[in-house]
């Protein structure tokens, strides 16, 4: 790693953490001005990442040749790229705080892991894995859009429902807002996961030939992929709408954190850059 | 001096107030009347449903005060004695809060409305157009405006909706984000469900239909929203439709039940609905609220909430006083400091003649001087002078802001002798 990539990088990390403090307290003193100004520092570190991982393209050979803090990374700038996009679109500022945190929580890991290491052999590497890599994550992003909204969504609705909107219920986005978030977060990521699985899956048959290996990424994966895809199944054809979908996405998205942590420090995997 | 004179819904009943401000729209020439009041400089009259006031820089107290007294219950045909209940009179400092006051909303009858600043900014408007202000109201105007959209922007005072048909316009809003596009049904007719109705609509909401028991009135009403009117047998059909619910009929049982609710709920896909119940006895069933996405207030729960910003809107109050206080501390420095202009005018006069004189005594022999000669002694001239006077003004102005400016100004009248 260059020393501009570290100073990017770097600068790209006290962003992020600036606007996850700020959302955090706009939430807590309850002022949607600095929850304003936190996006605007949020987009700052947005342009740092762009830039470090711009710059880290231009110096490796492809894509795929990137180390885990690389693919920490760009879960990072897909989350904070998606909601960023979807922020200046909707007045839904403090969505932020719920999705600041992530992003600050993928750059940490990312600071943590060393770079030089090649994380894909290089026997992998080809625009198939890079077309599943990039696919997956910007899937799995949208989900987390998607159970960030839907958390906020359960919060709004307590308030509403017992009749005390108060000074958080103004300060939070409206119930129809929080729902279209969700629906669009389900809506973008399931068809972007879905290409995203299957090049792998064919990537996989090519270069492992025979049956799947019982990797427990890939299983967790095809976890993902189904229950999202029954969420979007149930919004899209049965009517589920409001605090349903709000609680069940975000009641999903924990339990795959959950078991995406435990894959991570107990289980051996292909998939071994997070 | 400042003076402020006038009446406001908390002195005055409606019946004076009414007669006061159509008086005054009256008149030809209010504000050229009022100057023509003998020791009046600067004038500003403000005129609303709740206040008729006016504001003056005068250069008498006692005897202007009640000049202005008598114009007012001469225009507004008050009796002698409404004229001593409804009239108040402030002056200096206690006028200078009372209009900060009033522009801020802080002195109207709902704290924290909106017209109030419009109304003294167009008051501000005429008054200038007929050159009635000058130095010191322009001044205490902008300081009043400025005071107004601190105490805005600074405080919560104008945060949040004090009557229930705005409160359930801002939940409407927290529910469904914009109300553009959204589906309005009312059962039965009220003035309240059609205040809520106008605001609803006023705030984007579309597509009104009205459900009642009397076709004739669903249908007058559906006319006046543009509308259309459904019977009451057709409400499952409306509630499928509608986005938001106002009811607010005489029924003494449920007009909704939490079936009817259930039931629309399945076939409109689980929309989010709100339900605005404001009839007593009540309309819908509160049961309904248990059912996912469906959000019911009653008048109970709308009032709570109108309560509670009431509430709040005071609290903020107590910061927009400080806020006004602050503002009117450095207007009275400034206007402190004003009262030494005049003094420091003349002495300035009065140097400058001396010196216009020594010159020209001087004549004789400076004009043999060459040109540039004759100019480095004027601009030597120029300097001792500047340098001379520099601490005596600005003495003058730095005690008259901090202190009382009448011993300073005495003092340097006296030792420049400016007043032979």
């Amino acid at each position: 790693m260059t020393s501009l990539e570290t100073t990017l990088f770097a600068l790209a990390l006290t962003c992020c953490a600036l606007a996850t403090v700020g959302y955090l307290l706009s939430l807590l003193i309850q002022k949607i001005i600095l929850a304003k100004a936190s996006t605007w520092i949020l987009a700052a570190g947005f342009l740092f990442l762009t830039l470090t991982l711009l710059r880290a393209a231009v110096h490796s050979s492809g894509w795929v040749n990137f180390g885990s803090r690389h693919f920490l990374s760009i879960y990072a700038w897909a989350i904070a790229g998606i909601y960023l996009g979807l922020q200046f679109r909707t007045k839904t500022r403090l969505l932020g705080a719920f999705i600041a945190p992530f992003i600050l929580l993928f750059l940490i890991a990312a600071a943590g892991q060393g770079s030089g290491k090649n994380l894909v052999p290089p026997e992998w590497q080809g625009w198939l894995t890079t077309l599943h890599l990039v696919l997956a994550i910007a899937g799995e992003a949208l989900f987390v859009l998607a159970s960030a909204a839907g958390a906020m969504f359960m919060i709004q609705n307590r308030l509403l429902k017992h009749k005390k909107p108060g000074k958080m219920g103004r300060l939070l986005p409206s119930l129809g807002d929080l729902d279209r978030i969700n629906h669009l977060g389900l809506l973008w990521g399931f068809p972007l996961l879905t290409p995203g699985m299957i090049g792998g899956a064919v990537y996989a048959a090519f270069v492992w030939g025979g049956p799947w290996p019982a990797d427990p990424k890939v299983i967790w994966s095809f976890a993902v992929w189904i229950v999202y895809g029954f969420l979007l199944h149930q919004r899209l054809a049965i009517g589920w709408k409001g605090s349903r979908m709000a609680s069940l996405s975000f009641v999903t998205f924990l339990l795959f954190l959950m078991s995406a942590l435990v894959i991570r420090f107990c289980c051996t995997t292909v998939h071994n850059f997070i | 001096m400042i003076l402020l004179v006038g009446l406001n819904h908390k002195t005055a009943p409606l019946a004076v107030r009414e007669r006061l401000f159509a008086g005054c729209r009256e008149a030809v020439n209010l504000l050229g009347d009022l100057r023509a009041i003998d020791g009046v400089l600067e004038i500003l009259h403000i005129a609303t449903c709740n206040r008729v006031e006016l504001v003056a820089s005068v250069d008498e107290t006692p005897r202007v005060m009640d000049a202005l007294k008598s114009f007012l219950a001469k225009y507004g045909g008050l009796t002698h004695d409404e004229a001593a209940s409804c009239l108040y009179a402030y002056r200096d400092e206690e006028a200078i809060k009372h209009l900060f006051r009033v522009t801020s909303s802080l002195d109207s009858l709902v704290m924290g409305e909106a017209q109030i600043l419009g109304q003294v900014k167009e008051a501000y408007r005429q008054a200038l157009a007929q050159n009635a202000t000058g130095i010191a109201l322009n001044r205490l105007m902008h300081r009043a405006f400025r005071t107004a959209k601190r105490v805005r922007t600074e405080t919560g005072i104008a945060a949040n909706p004090v009557s229930v048909s705005f409160a359930a316009v801002e939940l409407a809003k927290k529910i469904f984000g914009t109300l553009a596009g959204k589906k309005t049904l009312i059962i039965g007719a009220g003035e309240m469900a059609e205040l809520t109705c106008m605001h609803l609509i006023g705030n984007g909401a579309e597509d009104i239909t009205v459900a009642n028991r009397s076709a004739a009135q669903a249908e007058t009403l559906a006319e006046k929203y543009h509308g259309r009117a459904i019977g009451l047998d057709a409400l499952d059909e409306g509630l499928m439709d509608a986005d938001i619910v106002i009811s607010s009929t005489g029924a003494p049982t449920y007009v909704v039940t939490q079936e009817m609710v259930r039931r629309c709920l399945r076939k409109r896909k689980n929309r989010l609905l709100f339900l605005i119940d404001i009839a007593v006895p009540r309309d819908i069933d509160p049961k309904a609220d248990g059912i996912e996405n469906v959000y019911l207030y009653n008048i109970d729960n709308l009032q709570d909430l109108v309560d509670e910003n009431i509430k709040n809107r005071r609290r903020e109050a107590l910061k927009a006083e400080q806020i006004v206080a602050e503002e009117v501390t450095q207007y009275l420095n400034w206007l402190k400091e004003l009262e030494a202009v005049p003094t420091i005018v003349s002495l300035r006069t009065k140097v400058e003649s001396i010196v216009r004189m020594e010159m020209s005594k001087a004549e004789s022999w400076m004009s043999k001087l060459e040109k540039g000669d004759r100019e480095k002694v004027d601009a030597l001239v120029k300097g001792i002078v500047n340098k001379l006077l520099h601490a005596p003004v600005a003495v003058m102005k730095e005690e008259s802001a901090e202190f009382n400016s009448q011993d300073i100004v005495a003092a340097a009248r006296q030792l420049f002798r400016l007043d032979d």
